[in-house]
């Protein structure tokens, strides 16, 4: 404990300057104002949530500039967007519908929303027989498919072409969650913990897009999603919707608020989630990536204690890399005493520009984050403050 | 003479377009026994090759056996719901059990030796075992899948038990043709990665066929609305 202390005193350097902070936020601060000056509705509630919300991110960001830190900050932004996305969520079906769950009638109607998790499992269907297995709109209108999922989709591929597996860190609607719940023990309980179960991800996406081919339906929505317990299910009319509901309750329980409490990582997003290996694939395509410079490395494994999804392992320290799950998030780059974990471009030579590289990969990843989340943490405050407002 | 060959002929070509027409429903039906217990084999293209052929030739023992069975119990184009649920629940919890068992013994076999080029056995360790390809091929080959009710539909309509398992047998040809790619996944490099994903994904799709049958033998339903 004194020695981790005493190296996180090393890690300190001093604060960026103010003057040159802000210069480095005018782009977000502009790009905030952009996406917030026309959004929140007519309400006096909606307004104000999206003043706060941009405050909130723009504030955020300034802070990543100021304390070169990446992590700590944009953990406030995932769990604020963990917890409120559920609140605006939920809020809009009972307002629409008066249940989470979703009538069959609404799914034949395509009047699902769709979410981004099943687009592994659409593929393979969509190209043998050019149909879509999800009951959505693709083109806008579909009722609360409100952009369409090709809107959806089209938006997905464009972010994660440019930030890969970053989408976990900066787009996940549910991360947060589980990200938040790994936050509040001081300690993990649960120390060692298999590295094979790493390949669950792999191992559920595989089963996933082989059944949706052989079913013709979504698999992981039918059956494995642990987030329906906090969106909306298909509503239970017999025995075996009963068991769908409680398997995803027990999963949401187990991966979502538990093992995290226990192991201090994210669980889902580490064992479980299929979407996430997917994703996986497209740090292949991005640009950014976190290397390891050998000359500095000691190695304390200090970043590979801190990797929220055990993406460092002593293997991967020596190759002075991250393994394919990496999801950017900054945290090894931020405990690294000897600042040899750091932000890289493919291409570059390792540590001769990383805050560059840092500095590239946030405004796309920080854009994406005001798009997308930013939007979702105004819903949700805007949802609360209709209350008081 | 010449109206047998003809009525052979068109017998012969109608099973075979049938077969080629549906074979990509099959190979989707069939996909989440074959891709995993594929990449728990070993690499290598022949291996992979020798793993299909076995499990298409006990894929087509399958049929005939169900389909000789059936015919003889008038049974090929409408079996008593009850029975058929049974029939299938039963089949069903078979073939998770030995997907289970395929899974644990694929484990096994590369511990004990990763070098050795043969198929993995599912049996008492130690001894020659059934190979895992042909118990599942065997199990797919007896689950009704909607090609096999199409090619059984227009069996029945034929006069004898040995035209109807002609046809099946065309049939099964056509539709093995769309099993060939998977061939290609002798190409996949094995590791401790895919093998482990491999089994695991076994593991999962297991729980689900064990699902299903239950389910059936239960006579309850299996969708949940």
């Amino acid at each position: 404990m004194a020695t981790e202390a005493r190296v996180l005193k090393l890690n300190e350097v001093a604060p960026r300057t103010i003057g040159r902070s802000l210069l480095l936020t005018l782009p977000i601060a502009l790009w905030s104002f952009l996406m917030f000056s026309h959004s929140g509705g007519t309400s006096r509630s909606g307004k104000i949530a999206s003043v706060l919300t941009a405050v909130f991110m723009i504030v955020l960001f300034f802070m990543m500039m100021r304390t070169w830190n990446t992590y700590r900050w944009r953990r406030w932004f995932f769990v604020a967007l963990g917890l409120l996305f559920p609140v605006g969520f939920i809020h809009n079906v009972m307002v629409m519908r008066g249940t989470m769950g979703i009538p069959i009638e609404e799914m034949i109607a395509g009047r699902t929303p769709f979410c981004y998790l099943p687009i592994p499992l659409l593929i393979l269907p969509a190209a043998f027989t050019k149909t879509l297995v999800f009951p959505g709109s693709i083109l806008p209108g579909g009722g609360m498919s409100e952009a369409g999922m090709a809107a959806m989709a089209g938006l997905w591929l464009a972010i994660t072409i440019v930030v890969g597996k970053g989408w976990c860190s900066y787009a996940c609607f549910f991360g947060g969650i589980e990200e938040g719940m790994a936050w509040v023990p001081k300690r993990a309980k649960l120390r060692k913990i298999d590295p094979r179960w790493r390949y669950l991800p792999w191992a559920v996406l595989l089963a996933m897009v082989l059944l949706s081919l052989a079913l013709f339906e979504p698999a992981y929505c039918m059956w494995l999603c642990p987030f329906k317990a906090v969106s909306e299910y298909v509503a239970a009319r017999n025995t075996v919707g009963l068991i769908q509901n409680g398997i995803f309750v027990v999963l949401f329980a187990g991966l979502v608020v538990v093992l995290p409490l226990l192991t201090k990582k994210r669980t889902q997003c580490s064992f479980f989630c299929p979407f996430g290996a997917f994703q996986s694939i497209f740090n292949k395509t991005s640009v950014f990536d976190v290397k390891i410079d050998q000359t500095r490395c000691s190695p304390c494994v200090l970043c590979q204690n801190a990797c929220p999804t055990m993406s460092l392992t002593k293997e991967s320290i020596a190759r002075g890399e991250t393994l394919m799950s990496c999801m950017k998030c900054g945290a090894c780059v931020d405990v690294c005493p000897k600042h040899a974990a750091v932000w890289h471009i493919k291409g570059t030579e390792v540590a001769k520009s990383p805050e560059r590289a840092r500095l590239m990969f946030l405004y796309a990843a920080w854009g994406m984050a005001i798009m997308f989340g930013g939007s979702v943490i105004a819903q949700g405050v805007a949802t609360i403050l209709h209350v008081f407002v | 003479m010449l109206g047998f060959y003809v009525a052979g002929s068109v017998i012969f070509g109608e099973a075979l377009v049938l077969g080629l027409a549906s074979g990509p429903a099959c190979m989707a039906s069939c996909g989440p026994v074959v891709v995993p217990s594929l990449l728990a084999e070993r690499a290598g293209l022949r291996l992979n090759a020798r793993y299909l052929s076995i499990f298409l030739g006990s894929r087509f023992l399958g049929y005939l056996l169900f389909a000789a069975v059936a015919w003889e119990l008038r049974a090929l184009v409408s079996l008593p719901p009850g029975p058929r649920m049974v029939l299938f629940g039963v089949i069903h919890v078979l073939l998770a059990g030995v997907l289970l068992w395929y899974a644990y013994s694929a484990g096994h076999a590369c511990a004990q030796s990763c070098s050795r080029s043969e198929l993995v056995s599912i049996g008492v360790t130690g001894k020659r075992g059934v190979p895992g390809a042909a118990a599942l091929g065997f199990l797919t080959g007896l689950s009704l899948c909607p090609p096999f009710v199409a090619a059984g539909v227009r069996a029945a309509e034929l006069g004898s038990v040995a035209a109807a398992l002609l046809f099946f047998a065309v049939f099964f040809v056509g539709t093995s043709v769309w099993f060939v790619p998977f061939v290609g996944l002798g190409c996949v490099a094995r590791n401790e990665a895919v093998t482990t994903v491999a089994r695991m994904a076994m593991v999962l799709i297991a729980l689900y066929y064990a699902y299903l049958g239950m389910t059936m033998l239960l006579g309850r339903k299996v969708y949940g609305y």
